[in-house]
């Protein structure tokens, strides 16, 4: 009983002291009133929330969450047959040096990835002098940075892993026998895979997209160094509120963003039953 | 087919960071074009105090992470084995919280705690914070390897007359031992990489290399920043690599050396940094980035022999919020003259001692006594600057000489505007022929329109890498301060700088002391060594903004003196004015420039 308390304690407390209470001021605050030049003033009202409610803000809720969406589908499709190769198709000697292959760029740091984009996609930057020096353009293609071409490019690039993972753990646990069977059977390739292979490795698809789409909801770096801030993420919002001094309306933001995850998080485990033990 | 894939997938993985690696050796500064091959920006990267610095202290809070969320987490997922638990789920899903949460929540929920229990930042909340959410990284990694060992192993221990501390040491804990290190390597890299929750906790005197490396990709993009990209991404591969091993359970004799070695060459190398055996003075500096040239406040540490802790910020409105939130103790600030007027109201600073400032007789007496504090109780002008047109003559033909240049839809996507909304909406109003302190609503939904209408042509908002952008060629012109634009003059001949004009804004940036100062004595010291002539001179010809020190100028280079993009004739000054605190309409300007953001 003892040892438990002690195993236990440190966590327990550290977590408490430092996680959830900071999470638990951030709740108080979000009811408390901004005093004007900074501050907070304690007198209970739900003005914060009722301000979220204010259009201004649902088109920036919309584009984070198109962004968000765009990011996790645009990776799925990347990474799937990736994920596919590595499990089913490749011998074991492979198979390891791949996977640490796909992950050692995830160890480079997200700040450097983020530059190397940068630094890939100015108009005078590696890829438009590539091209111009291959005469395929005339001028610098402009759009490829400080656009959302350019948010997406480097948000996907950077949750590639997070896709990659969780696929591989599922469909490295795919009885493949069952895919032949199904061929056997006369289903086409197609047919077979959307069938047979997705159903079976539903709970991999489901904590892959969980992965990829949490992060990307409350990104606020990428949009700003890659789309030149042009366009505001939930994130960047919360981050300007820290700015403005408005304590209260981005204590308010981020409990709503914190609730949305939560809630989906719930409906994403609801659909797949055994998926706790794949999350971990 | 598939394989096809793989392989355009691993090349998109590469490419990028292999990009990155080649040019950290091309000799070329900007573009990205092959100029031959050269060690130098290695050279200048280790030789760059403040990247060394600031790699050392990364370290030093990654070891320390490593090691206290490795017990805690360990211990923790230790008590989940084989015991019976009132509140599992519970604990269980305390532990996936700082996994779910997004970071910009976290760190925005850590500010305000230690904000309200009034808990100094520095190097500690920095710690307190990454250990926070890295303990629940080491829980389930060592839980998932507790779940996969034998349970009959550590009983037939016991059986055999071990005791349960016994069997836990002889049994358990080897077999535990890669998962361990794993998670502690893990742990290690997550903290090295942390930039979100890092920017909001970390105080005077704690800028990791993350804070280090964002500031430069912010503001001076030069290969430098790849060739210490390069050290690290060699680094983290061979951890990587190692961690690798690890997990897959092989925790040889090679690689247990190996990760000591490492590990011991780390915390050697961020040891080394901290000097125990002289406890300094220290002076929390809180300062624009790039504002102070480096060989000054390191001159100034040898003279007076403290430690100067700097901490940049890119907005006055950012510098307050780190003020405000109360946890940290700047010993000097250096807010523009609004800002002032605001935390003199505030009642924020500490009035100046004339008589310990000698120094103040060298400056231009035209920058004294401004209206934003009448006799400088509060504040002394440190440099000044006007917030004008940057543009390439070698890409713009016609003359520049208004803001409408900015509206011309000739130079679609080669626009550059400040990302601040004072400063958009100030151009926006003298364009309309208004005043940029305008209060009136609808002069302000004028501005509000003008900056919509010309958003399509906008390539970015920036308002600290606005000259990297012009100097690469990216951009063709640039709303930018006078000396960030004249600093890249130096390098470039075709780039030029025009005051508008309609006008635009004017501003002082003063060195005031915040109340909060634990040494006031110091900081005046530094005030007093700042106003020097050779010091001036020696800063100005660093930060290329104009010093307002008249004994300095003979002293400072002359393409510099003579350029009148830094010191513009009173004719041009005219229709300037000094940006004045809106009060209440502020929420107004942030209101409609949101709109002006949100537009598509």
């Amino acid at each position: 009983m003892w040892s438990t308390v002690l195993l236990l304690g440190p966590a327990v407390g550290w977590l408490g002291l430092f996680f959830l209470a900071p999470l638990g001021i951030i709740l108080l605050y979000s009811f408390a009133q901004r005093s004007f030049y900074g501050g907070v003033q304690w007198n209970f009202h739900v003005g914060n929330y009722i301000q979220l409610l204010d259009p201004l803000y649902f088109s920036i809720y919309w584009r984070s969450l198109i962004i968000a969406t765009a990011t996790t589908l645009i990776c799925l499709v990347i990474c799937y047959p990736v994920a596919y190769y590595i499990a089913v198709q490749s011998s074991k000697k492979w198979k390891n040096l791949l996977l640490l292959l796909c992950v050692v760029p995830f160890w480079t740091g997200f700040l450097l990835r983020t530059y190397a984009w940068v630094f890939l996609l100015r108009a005078e930057g590696f890829i438009n002098s590539l091209l111009m020096q291959a005469n395929l353009i005339d001028r610098p293609l402009t759009w490829l940075l400080y656009s959302d071409f350019a948010v997406l490019v480097g948000q996907v690039y950077g949750e590639i892993p997070f896709m990659i993972l969780p696929l591989y753990v599922s469909l490295e646990r795919l009885d493949i026998r069952l895919v032949e069977a199904a061929m056997d059977l006369g289903a086409n390739r197609w047919s077979a895979f959307f069938r047979v292979v997705v159903p079976l490795t539903k709970v991999g698809i489901i904590t892959a997209i969980v992965l990829v789409f949490i992060p990307s909801l409350g990104a606020f770096i990428t949009p700003d160094l890659l789309g030149g801030a042009k366009s505001a993420m939930v994130g960047n919002v919360i981050q300007n509120q820290f700015v403005q001094r408005n304590q209260p309306l981005g204590s308010a933001l981020s409990v709503l963003l914190t609730i949305v995850i939560l809630v989906l998080l719930i409906v994403a485990f609801r659909s797949g039953p055994r998926s706790k033990e794949s999350a971990q | 087919m598939t394989r096809l894939w793989l392989i355009i997938v691993y090349l998109i993985l590469y490419a990028p960071i292999a990009v990155l690696v080649v040019f950290s050796f091309n000799r070329g500064r900007i573009g990205a074009v092959w100029r031959g091959f050269t060690w130098d920006w290695y050279t200048a990267a280790l030789n760059n105090q403040t990247i060394i610095q600031s790699l050392r202290l990364s370290l030093l809070v990654a070891v320390l992470t490593a090691v206290l969320a490795t017990l805690v987490g360990t211990a923790a997922a230790l008590a989940f084995y084989r015991r019976r638990l009132r509140l599992r789920r519970a604990y269980e899903a305390m532990f996936y919280l700082p996994i779910i949460v997004p970071e910009i929540v976290v760190g925005f929920a850590m500010v305000a705690f230690f904000g309200l229990i009034g808990f100094r930042l520095g190097l500690w909340t920095v710690v307190i914070a990454h250990v926070a959410f890295s303990v629940s990284y080491v829980f389930f990694v060592v839980r998932a390897r507790l779940t996969m060992l034998p349970p009959r192993l550590a009983e037939a221990a016991m059986d055999l007359g071990a005791n349960e501390v016994q069997a836990f040491v002889r049994v358990t804990l080897p077999l535990l031992a890669p998962a361990i290190a794993a998670a502690a390597l893990l742990v290690f890299t997550i903290s090295l990489d942390d930039y979100v929750i890092t920017s909001f906790v970390a105080g005077a005197g704690a800028a990791t290399l993350p804070l280090q490396v964002y500031s430069m990709i912010k503001t001076g993009i030069t290969p430098e920043i790849n060739a210490i990209s390069t050290i690290l991404l060699l680094t983290t591969v061979v951890l990587a690599a190692v961690s690798f091993q690890l997990r897959a359970g092989r925790f040889t004799k090679v690689n247990g050396t190996l990760v000591a070695t490492v590990l011991i060459g780390i915390g050697a190398f961020a040891a080394g940094g901290s000097n125990p055996t002289v406890t300094q003075a220290e002076l929390n500096l809180l300062i624009w980035s790039n504002y102070i040239a480096p060989s000054v406040v390191r001159n100034f540490e040898q003279r007076y022999r403290v430690k100067v802790n700097m901490e940049t910020y890119d907005s006055n409105e950012a510098m307050l919020a780190k003020l405000q939130a109360g946890v940290a103790r700047y010993d000097i600030i250096v807010p523009s003259d609004y800002m002032v007027r605001i935390l003199i109201k505030q009642n924020l600073l500490l009035p100046l001692d004339h008589a310990s400032l000698l120094n103040r007789v060298h400056l231009d007496p035209a920058m004294l006594n401004r209206p934003f504090d009448p006799q400088n109780r509060y504040s002394l002008p440190y440099a000044w600057t006007t917030a004008g047109i940057g543009y390439r003559k070698d890409k713009v033909t016609e003359p520049i000489d208004s803001w409408s240049a900015l509206w011309n839809p000739a130079y679609r996507d080669r626009i550059v505007m400040l990302d601040d909304v004072r400063e958009a909406f100030a151009v926006a109003l003298k364009l309309s022929g208004y005043s940029l302190n305008s209060t009136n609503a609808n002069e302000l939904r004028q501005a509000r329109d003008r900056l919509v209408e010309q958003k399509p042509l906008v390539r970015a908002y920036d308002s600290a890498a606005f000259d990297q952008v012009l100097l690469s060629g990216d951009a063709w012109l640039s709303h930018g301060y006078s000396g960030q634009i004249a600093k890249i003059m130096l390098e470039h001949p075709a780039i030029a700088f025009v005051i508008p004009r309609e006008g635009c804004t004017i501003a002082i940036d003063n060195l005031c002391i915040p109340r909060v100062a634990q040494r006031p004595d110091l900081a005046h010291e530094f005030i007093n060594y700042l106003m020097e002539p050779a010091v001036a001179a020696e800063n100005m010809n660093f930060i290329v903004y104009p010093i307002p020190n008249r004994a300095a100028l003979p002293m400072v280079r002359a393409e510099l003196r003579n350029n009148p993009a830094l010191f513009p004739p009173a004719e041009a000054l005219k229709n300037c004015e000094y940006l004045a605190d809106v009060g209440e309409t502020m929420l107004l300007y942030d209101r409609y420039w949101t709109e002006v953001k949100i537009h598509r």
